[in-house]
């Protein structure tokens, strides 16, 4: 129903953008979500973390959100989802690394799991694990 | 109430309103064409006016209507506020006929074309479930729009014993998509079915061709059983969807079946592993898609896994239309007045018990 979003950068050899969200992830604000993500990466966003320690819910739309992130942060324009978008497995069978998930809720782990969306991220246990990674493969 | 009028350009609503906007009241207008098919409505209030102005191009009506509803401190304000629009219109010149009258139709046409989709598609879905001696079987669809991505079949197969089939499938999205992307994987999953040795491979091949073909643009969770019905063995592929759950004739707190695999149509495999139940004499097992947890109410909270777990408990012991028919109406009434955001789709198996 509501959802905050917080975006902190990271400097380092390659910079990082840590976007927070607390609340819910649902089809009232998934949309949001992806155009937040589509305006960091206009603004330069290469490297991008999504902390879901705050999440407590993430609906199926939430999915379709995760996979447009990805999208955008390969420099492809996400799909109009009324109209449909690509299948995954476009992006190859590797978990890709431009975009990490960090810290889910049991409740957002489960969802990740039973969809194998999981398969697509790396999840770390939070965010500094996944700061940590995300300069270390930089 | 409403007020016919010859025509309709520059109508600069917002003076016409002005003067009775001190007074407190309750207006709204909608601005129909020739055939009653509305172009424009509002309440009355500023932006919303302003809204109107521009959603008639170059302010054309002709041979339309505006109707007038409302309730005003004082009464008959509706009427005044009519007859002074009406008055402002009448007195405009015509342009820009055509572009309204287009508009119009269009919109009336797409309508009627979803109209038929909507009634297409509810045929696709057995809505009647199949005559099983010895089971109870009751189902409830409904689209959250004029067409759906959730569907559902259950039908027996022709394998020795004519098992019975059960599948669920949400499409990930709404409306025309789904819909479309729905009535193409519906054949196909029931044809896996048919020729594969059981629900774990028939998710596989149906995964297979959807992504081999690319023909795949949304994602599908899909859950496939089968149920001997000799039995009542029931084994399953859980594709991604929303877990199954056992109400047990024993007494014992629901249960969810765990074990899924990814969703169809995102990987080049599945490998979704295949899980058994057992359907005692007087057990249930309940399939439904996310529209029923995920339902909202006005205030913004989620149906959620208890009030499902809730309703089950309420209704144990219960046909399994009677199971279908009380979760259906709960979920409905948990989110009035709006009406449901996302399709819902409920299937309830009740082995019946003992005579």
């Amino acid at each position: 129903m509501s959802m905050d979003t917080t975006v902190e950068q990271v400097e380092g050899a390659v910079p990082i953008t840590i976007l927070a969200l607390e609340g819910e992830l649902d089809a009232s604000n998934f949309q949001d979500l992806i155009d937040t993500v589509k305006r960091l990466y206009d603004e330069g966003t290469r490297k991008l973390i999504i902390d879901l320690a705050n999440l407590r819910f993430m609906a199926s739309s939430g999915l379709v959100a995760l996979h447009s992130i990805v999208q955008i942060m390969h420099g492809q324009p996400p799909l109009d989802p009324e109209g449909g978008w690509q299948a995954l497995h476009s992006l190859g069978g590797d978990a890709q690394t431009e975009v990490r998930l960090a810290g889910p809720q049991a409740s957002v782990e489960r969802v990740l799991q039973r969809t194998g969306l999981d398969r697509m991220f790396v999840v770390h246990a939070d965010r500094y694990t996944a700061i940590d990674a995300a300069s270390a493969a930089a | 109430m409403r007020v016919a009028v010859g025509s309709a350009a520059d109508l600069d609503l917002d003076a016409v309103v002005a003067p009775f906007r001190a007074v407190d009241h309750e207006l709204c207008l909608r601005i129909e064409d020739a055939d009653g098919y509305p172009i424009a409505s509002t309440s009355l209030d500023p932006p919303a006016l302003d809204a109107v102005t521009r959603a008639i191009p170059g302010g054309a009506l002709a041979g339309g209507r505006i109707r007038v509803w409302g309730s005003a401190a004082g009464g008959g304000l509706g009427t005044a506020v009519a007859e002074s629009l009406a008055a402002a219109l009448a007195a405009a010149p015509i342009t820009d006929l055509a572009i309204a009258a287009q508009h119009a139709a269009n919109a009336r046409r797409i309508e009627e074309e979803l109209a038929n989709g909507r009634r297409l598609q509810r045929a696709f879905v057995a809505l009647k479930p199949p005559d099983v001696p010895g089971y109870d079987i009751a189902s409830h669809y409904e689209a959250a729009r004029e067409v759906g991505g959730d569907f559902f079949d259950l039908f027996r197969q022709r394998h020795r014993g004519h098992p019975l089939s059960v599948v669920i499938a949400d499409v990930t999205g709404k409306g025309i998509a789904a819909a479309l992307l729905m009535a193409f994987v519906r054949p196909l999953l029931r044809a896996a079915i048919e020729h594969t040795t059981g629900p774990a491979a028939a998710l596989e091949r149906t995964n297979k061709i959807l992504v081999e073909e690319r023909r795949s643009f949304l994602f599908i969770t899909a859950l496939a059983g089968r149920l001997d019905v000799r039995t009542g063995h029931l084994c399953f592929a859980n594709a991604g969807h929303e877990l199954p759950l056992i109400v047990r004739a024993d007494g014992s707190p629901p249960t969810w079946l765990e074990g899924a695999g990814p969703l169809v149509g995102a990987f080049p495999r599945l490998d979704v592993p295949e899980i058994s139940a057992d359907l005692a004499p007087g057990d249930l097992a309940l399939f439904y898609t996310d529209g029923v947890t995920d339902a909202r109410s006005p205030s913004g909270e989620r149906f959620d896994e208890w009030r499902l777990l809730e309703t089950l408990e309420d209704t144990r012991g219960g046909t399994a239309h009677e199971v279908v028919s009380a979760l259906a109406d709960k979920v409905c009434a948990f989110q009035e007045p709006a009406p449901p955001a996302d399709d819902i789709t409920i299937v309830a198996i009740r082995r019946l018990p003992a005579a």
